[in-house]
């Protein structure tokens, strides 16, 4: 510090400032009735909150419906029984020197056609109904 | 009494005569001077969770008091200039003998506000250059070729303090 900074200061120094008491109790008496103003970034991070709640929630909702969609599927598959497996219809059997039907589309192609071998059952019964039905007739009638 | 207000009382305590000290020297009277210190601690209070604390909280509220003083701006610091128009006059001879017993007195007639408080808070409070910058809202540029101008125009006001080397190298940073 040079000769014209501690002039500086001191001359500073020389400066009356002292606090009143009157001045003291002005300060403290203003500041009881002021609010703290919460800075703008808060709001913002709220924001930033709230929208990550809804997406969290909203994705939450998303795989429990899926979850759930892919329970009832597997519930409605009902086992097939002996003789549907023996009405089954065959899948050819792909042999392994082609290469257009490779091992892994046996059996997705399994997969896809369980509704249809419902369905297919479902037909096939209600066709032995009818044919009971008709030859229930016949045998009245004749 | 809660934590913050606490707290906030220290930080008055602290700082009510450093800033009463700076803005005596700017103000017309010890009254306008003491509302603007009231001003202060008010605002400071009010935005207190906007504080950065990565700065100190001098260079804060020392923002807050130059705004507080921008707002409520009086002429006087060119009143001052008009009424020394007389090199006979005896009032400006009274007040050039005040100016020559204390430095501020004169920087206040030859500095700009901004260059004046530059120099207060460089010097009085000790902030670094970078601080004094933020406390101002100027380019550090700014303040140390105004720090280094004001200090060579105090000089040779004065007469009597000559700028020595190693304030030149300060100034510059």
């Amino acid at each position: 510090m040079d000769d014209f900074e501690k002039r500086l200061k001191q001359d500073a120094d020389a400066v009356n400032a002292d606090v009143s008491p009157e001045l003291r109790s002005r300060i403290d008496a203003s500041l009881q009735g002021v609010e703290q103003v919460r800075p703008v970034t808060n709001a913002t991070n709220s924001q930033n909150n709230l929208w990550w709640v809804s997406s969290l929630t909203g994705l939450a909702a998303a795989i429990v419906i899926i979850v759930m969609l892919n329970l009832n599927q597997t519930e409605s598959v009902s086992e097939p029984s002996e003789d549907s497996l023996a009405n089954r219809p065959t899948v050819p059997e792909a042999s392994n020197d082609s290469p257009l039907f490779p091992p892994m589309l046996d059996i997705q192609a399994a997969d896809f056609a369980s509704p249809l071998e419902e369905e297919l059952l479902k037909l096939q019964s209600d066709l032995e109904k009818a044919r009971d039905s008709v030859r229930e007739d016949v045998d009245f009638t004749f | 009494m809660s934590g913050t207000s606490a707290a906030f009382d220290e930080l008055v305590n602290r700082y009510q005569e450093r800033l009463l000290r700076f803005l005596l020297t700017r103000s017309a009277s010890r009254a306008d001077a003491e509302d603007a210190v009231q001003d202060t601690f008010i605002n400071a209070y009010r935005y207190l969770a906007s504080f950065d604390s990565r700065w100190r909280f001098s260079t804060w509220i020392y923002r807050i008091a130059l705004r507080n003083l921008a707002r409520q701006r009086r002429p006087e610091w060119e009143e001052a200039d008009e009424t020394l128009e007389s090199a006979d006059d005896p009032l400006r001879n009274c007040i050039e003998m005040s100016e020559r017993e204390n430095i501020w007195l004169a920087a206040k007639s030859l500095l700009s506000e901004d260059v004046y408080a530059a120099m207060w808070l460089r010097y009085v409070e000790d902030l670094s250059v970078k601080e004094v910058s933020r406390a101002l809202e100027k380019s550090q540029s700014w303040t140390k070729v105004n720090l280094l101008r004001a200090r060579r125009k105090l000089a040779d006001a004065l007469n009597d303090v000559p700028l020595n080397k190693t304030a030149q190298r300060e100034s510059y940073g």
